[in-house]
């Protein structure tokens, strides 16, 4: 079993005119982890549905494996899915849900057994194969889901949000299970999900949906480091990029640089803000969270509240004065009005925001 | 409780020692007689031919309302235009008072003039008396409880059918299985639960049927189209054997609790609850 590439060009999508894809043009590579990401009503589902063929597109194509299959039903497109509910049919037990498809594709008794057997094998189920659905666990059920897919011997492996039902524990199991399989079996996997610990931490390639719009794709270590749009800034991350408008450095930047950033927002990493009696933004510290490793610091700056991860060992009063300083090279910025990022301002703001260690003669 | 002893157990037991006595009149006090109440039932020839009226009523009510009532019921479930106004048609037979029911179907079986008779009239058939002839008076009575018990059954099974989530569909569509396969792999098993209670309810009401009748044939011609609970009506309160009433009565608790234990015990094993 191998992957094969999946590819949609130019798809729309919409719903009695409310609209849910707006031209979504992707490359799905073969063999590749790729995971859509988004919050609800994204349209990231809509999407995998569409390349399941379970949902046709208003228009635009879908291609698999370099065939046009936009209008192909599902079961011929060489695809296996996975339900966010499971979808386990409750009257059969383990085995039947496992070889339902190869029943319908009536494959002979031998061969199904064989399949099942390694299957169940492979998934740890061979225990409760005689059990009904209703009798399993969530994460077995899980398992029962997954084994269908595997089963069905398909080069693409759907997956619509297959973890949201399990708790914490098993679900940091689960993901590695899932990524591990994927290496495995080699299949193309695409899996929607609305958390992004789930995304960067199974892709191979993320790609970041919202309003029915592509806002990104790349591999987790570039959307986290280099986000293309304030929303992936703002969605990539725990706690999320900390931005706020250039006037907060009113102090430090030139007023024709003030000017010109008048209609950009500014982004920063909690981590790579450090505390720093010469740092170039000046507030008193609110909130404080403790969370061992780590303190979140919450600092108050006019009226905007920027966070702060400090090591945890960091001594601080609320109310007390906080200076915060950062390294240009970690900075971002974005037009605020199209979200788009435009690093072609930095140069300029480096030129006035010296590195930190140098700040301390710039600053009071 | 009280409510309940008198209005059911008490008749009940009342039911079964009557059996056992003769008829009181004004001058003769009812006396014990032990099963010559029943002897009289065995050499009965109406109440075979009611009991063989019965069973035809019942083997072809039952299954072909229930079939009729699922087909409604899988397609108005589907995603159609105007499914509300087809489920509400559907539902109206149930809604309707009987004996209005039983009137417009009279009309439909009119001879000469009735809806069916001027149907076949265009394609040139003979007119034929419905309800008053005995082979098709039963068979007539039939049809008009097929069509009254369909739409009912049909509430139920659409209830099941909304509770089968969507995905089973469309877990069963990426799996390439036909709407057939899917129907017997996957719906009709999860609709056994209903199948079950539609079809105790449908022979419960096979053998509960007097209005009807009553209003379109009064089991005539001859009997022909007279079923158990019509005739336990007649004897009781045309001809005033109460006794042999409360007999028949007696033999038809039995056979209906024997059918609905041995319906349950059946097809429990066959049954998947949630």
């Amino acid at each position: 079993m191998s992957g094969a590439k999946v590819n949609l060009k130019n798809i729309f999508k919409s719903w009695n005119d409310t609209p849910a894809l707006n031209d979504i043009s992707l490359d799905i590579p073969a063999g590749k982890f790729t995971a859509l990401l988004g919050p609800s009503g994204c349209g990231k589902s809509t999407a995998l549905r569409i390349v399941s063929g379970l949902e046709e597109p208003s228009s635009g194509q879908v291609f698999i494996g370099g065939h046009d299959v936009t209008h192909t039903p599902p079961a011929a497109r060489d695809i296996a899915m996975v339900f966010q509910s499971y979808a386990l049919f409750p009257h059969l037990n383990v085995a039947e849900n496992i070889v339902f498809g190869l029943r319908v594709r009536g494959i002979v008794r031998k061969d199904r057994d064989e399949k099942l057997k390694a299957t169940a094998q492979l998934l740890g189920l061979s225990e409760l194969l005689d059990r009904k659905p209703s009798q399993l666990s969530g994460g077995q059920q899980q398992r029962v889901a997954l084994g269908r897919a595997i089963v069905a011997n398909k080069s693409i492996f759907l997956m619509d949000e297959p973890l949201s039902n399990l708790d914490a524990k098993l679900r940091a199991e689960m993901r590695e299970e899932i990524r591990a399989l994927q290496h495995r079996l080699g299949v193309t996997m695409l899996y929607v999900t609305h958390d992004q610990v789930e995304a960067v931490t199974m892709a191979d390639q993320v790609v970041l949906m919202n309003h029915g719009r592509v806002e990104q794709v790349a591999s987790p270590r570039v959307m986290y480091e280099n986000p293309a749009t304030l929303f992936a800034a703002k969605f990539i991350g725990t706690p999320p990029m900390v931005t706020f408008s250039p006037q907060l450095l009113s102090h430090t930047l030139a007023p024709n640089l003030l000017q010109k950033s008048r209609d950009l927002t500014f982004g920063i990493r909690p981590e790579s803000f450090t505390i720093n009696n010469s740092g170039p933004i000046n507030g008193t510290v609110g909130n404080i969270e403790y969370l061992g490793a780590d303190t979140l610091i919450e600092c108050k700056v006019e009226d905007e509240f920027l966070l702060c991860r400090a090591p945890g060992q960091t001594q601080l009063t609320e109310g007390a004065a906080i200076n915060l300083a950062f390294n240009v090279k970690d900075l971002h910025v974005f037009n605020t009005t199209s979200g788009q990022r435009t690093d072609e301002i930095l140069p300029e703001i480096e030129m006035a925001l010296p590195s930190q260690n140098a700040s301390s003669k710039l600053a009071r | 409780m009280v409510f309940l002893i008198t209005f059911t157990h008490y008749p009940a037991v009342q039911t079964v020692i009557s059996s056992f006595f003769s008829t009181g009149r004004g001058r003769r006090k009812s006396v014990f007689i032990g099963w010559d109440n029943y002897t009289t039932l065995l050499l009965d020839e109406v109440f075979w031919k009611v009991l063989v009226n019965n069973f035809w009523y019942a083997v072809w009510t039952i299954p072909l309302s229930i079939i009729l009532s699922l087909a409604m019921a899988l397609w108005v479930n589907d995603k159609l235009r105007g499914r509300g106004f087809l489920r509400m048609a559907y539902f109206t037979p149930t809604v309707l008072p009987l004996i209005a029911v039983a009137n417009i179907w009279l009309f439909f079986y009119t001879p000469g003039f009735g809806l069916i008779d001027q149907i076949r009239g265009l394609f040139g058939f003979a007119e034929q008396n419905w309800m008053g002839s005995p082979d098709t008076a039963l068979y007539s009575m039939i049809a008009v409880a097929i069509w009254k018990e369909a739409g009912f059954f049909m509430i139920f099974y659409l209830a099941a059918l909304q509770t089968i989530p969507p995905s089973l569909r469309e877990a069963a569509a990426i799996e390439g299985a036909s709407k057939f396969y899917y129907f017997r792999r996957v719906i009709f098993p999860l609709l056994m639960p209903t199948t079950l209670f539609v079809s105790i309810n449908a022979i419960i009401n096979s053998f509960r049927l007097v209005d009807h009748i009553l209003v379109m044939t009064e089991g005539g011609p001859n009997n022909s189209s007279s079923l158990l609970l019509f005739y336990i009506y007649e004897v009781a309160f045309d001809y005033w054997d109460t006794a042999y009433a409360a007999t028949l009565t007696v033999v038809m608790l039995a056979i209906l609790t024997t059918v609905a234990i041995g319906q349950f015990f059946f097809l429990d094993k066959k049954v998947h609850y949630k």
